[in-house]
């Protein structure tokens, strides 16, 4: 919103901008050619992932302020609900968006009893059912309850199909991040998140949009739950539905800068590679550093990676301004 | 010609306290309506009522032959009903522009266009606005925001605008610059409800004035009556007199 409605943008820089992206992208895509290992490929499969479900929070949580703990449902909804298709021989594509829609119908079962109250209920009923489905799954044998669900597929393919699909759909949800940004929808969920209130007193039907955000968010994080399921070939309900993915999902974003479209690809991209070093380095305490963490931004520096990279951009503009090395305006 | 709104016997209870007690009133197509009282008196909670964004606990308002409901605000801004706030509620990090595109694409004859569009910049130039269109406004002075108030809900493009206390804590020229604002929308067609403090201002732009006391409606009728009435002066004078 900020840059959109920012003038004075030279055209170059923003044409560079705009290009970097896709640039970014292509380097990604063509990477495999360079055959860097199957550690690497497996950290950016693993990254891919988390930037899907890290941008995907970002749209309720960043744009329209709606607090969720609860992501893990999704992501584990969306894991089990590939698996089981997988299994019965359905191909990936059709199970990644089974495993959408099943999150997308979660969603609303949580958002459309809480979304038309004022007050946290929303955040508080998230973490609710975070709990209640992780529960009931520990205990549904047709997944084998707590003792897992195996995925057996048939056919063979290339074991970079992974890499390639988790690609593609972080790609699909920065797409998404990027349109409602500038959407109509966008500003709709940024002046929800600014004052409800007076968002509806101006004509936004909240509950309305607040209810669309949600959706969205669960349909990308079904999906990468998805894809996750059919790369681990093996998922157990403590580890897609546990709490601490659905803590770990809005970590990501709030350490990257919520709101924005960058910030959150940029705290997925430094949880994806941090966390692994973190996990195997301090299996037990990485929980506790995480929740230092955020603690530190919150008091320090709320806008996250891309708050501090914007103020050390405007700090070096100054003192190069002081110095006499710029013209003087 | 029908009224295009009547407020019929509305009352409102906040937790036992009565805010409102069956108020009655009718707005003509065209007019501006000042809303006057001492502190207390009832103005916003009945100015939050015809917006749609309080219930009322009894009485209905009807809207262009339309009852409305209540508590849901953005509803009554689809029928053309729009207020702005006593102390101004900014989406203090949009910039200025970005809160009139809230209005304007979401208002009545909702645009789909992006922002920027000629109709917000007008609307910018005419309350003063165009210099920080781009600047978030959460750094506008208490004036600005208040000016922002008015532009944005001008923006939603209101049949009935419904104005609360958007002079208080101005300058005297910013004052008379908004009063005159008034009388432009007055003018472009728009039926105004102006809930004010200071009688001066009300005096001065309003054809008609409805005095509100303790949720009562006390009198209404042409401004010059209503200063020589005695029920007025009474509840003024004796409020002022006792802080
Ligand atoms: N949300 C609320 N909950 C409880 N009481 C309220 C609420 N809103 C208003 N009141 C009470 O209702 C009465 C009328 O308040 P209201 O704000 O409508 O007065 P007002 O005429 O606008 O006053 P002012 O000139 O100070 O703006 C007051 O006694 C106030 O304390
Ligand atoms: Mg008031």
């Amino acid at each position: 919103m900020k840059g959109r409605l920012n003038k004075g943008v030279s055209s170059p820089s923003k044409f560079a901008a705009a290009l970097a992206p896709f640039l970014l992208v292509a380097i990604l895509a063509l990477l495999p050619l360079l055959e860097p290992g199957s550690e690497t490929i497996r950290l950016l499969f693993v990254t891919f992932v988390w930037v899907t479900v890290s941008v995907a929070w970002n749209l309720l949580g960043g744009f329209g302020g709606q607090v969720s703990f609860g992501f893990a449902v999704f992501y584990g909804l969306g894991a089990y609900a590939a698996a089981l298709s997988l299994n019965r021989g359905i191909s990936p594509i059709l199970s990644f968006l089974l495993a959408g829609s099943v999150a997308v119908l979660a969603s609303l079962l949580v958002g459309l009893p809480t979304f038309r109250l004022k007050g946290p209920y929303f955040a508080i009923a998230t973490i609710g059912a975070s709990e209640a489905v992780r529960v009931v799954m520990t205990n549904v044998s047709i997944t084998g309850g707590a003792s897992g669900y195996r995925i057996m597929e048939t056919g063979t393919f290339h074991q970079l199909q992974h890499f390639y699909t988790a690609l593609a759909l972080a790609v699909i949800a920065m797409a998404i991040s990027i349109l409602v940004q500038r959407s109509k929808f966008g500003l709709a969920l940024i002046a929800i998140r600014e004052d409800e209130e007076a968002a509806s007193d101006l004509g936004v039907n909240p509950f309305r949009a607040k209810l669309l955000a949600h959706a969205l968010a669960a349909a990308l994080t079904g999906a990468a739950g998805g894809v996750y399921a059919r790369y681990a070939a093996f998922i157990h309900p403590q580890g897609v539905f546990a709490f601490s993915v659905g803590v770990a999902i809005l970590l990501m974003p709030i350490i990257g800068g919520v709101g924005t479209v960058w910030g959150p690809v940029i705290g997925a991209v430094v949880y994806g590679l941090v966390h692994e070093e973190l996990i195997a380095s301090f299996p037990q305490l990485h929980l506790l550093l995480y929740g230092s963490l955020l603690i530190l931004i919150i008091f320090f520096e709320p806008g996250g990676v891309i708050g501090l990279l914007e103020k050390s951009f405007r700090v070096f503009a100054y003192t190069r301004r002081l110095s006499g090395s710029h013209p003087q305006r | 010609m029908a009224p295009i709104l009547s407020v019929d016997r509305v009352t409102k209870y906040f937790a036992g306290l009565a805010a409102l007690k069956e108020v009655s009133f009718e707005l003509r197509q065209g007019g501006i309506y000042g809303l006057i009282g001492p502190n207390g008196a009832g103005k916003t909670t009945l100015l939050s009522i015809v917006a749609g964004a309080l219930r009322p606990t009894a009485g209905s308002v009807i809207f262009q032959d339309r009852r409305l409901s209540g508590a849901k605000s953005f509803r009554a801004v689809r029928a053309g009903i729009v207020r702005t706030h006593q102390i101004p509620r900014p989406f203090r990090a949009l910039s200025v522009l970005a809160n009139i595109s809230v209005g304007s694409r979401f208002g009545l004859h909702a645009q789909r266009s992006a922002s920027g569009t000629r109709d917000e910049r007008r609307i910018l130039e005419w309350v003063g606005l165009a210099h920080v269109a781009y600047i978030p406004a959460a750094t506008l002075s208490v004036g600005d925001q208040k000016r922002l108030e008015l532009a944005r809900a001008l923006a939603a493009r209101p049949k009935l605008l419904l104005c609360d206390e958007v002079c208080s804590g101005l300058t005297e020229s910013e004052t008379l610059s908004v009063l005159r604002l008034l009388r432009e929308i007055q003018q472009a067609g728009t039926t105004i409800l102006y809930v004010e403090h200071n009688l001066k201002a009300i005096m001065s732009v309003c054809d008609h004035v409805i005095v509100m006391n303790y949720g009562r409606k006390l009198a209404e009728g042409s401004p010059e009556a209503m200063q020589n009435d005695p029920a007025v002066i009474e509840a003024y004078i004796g409020r002022t007199a006792g802080t």
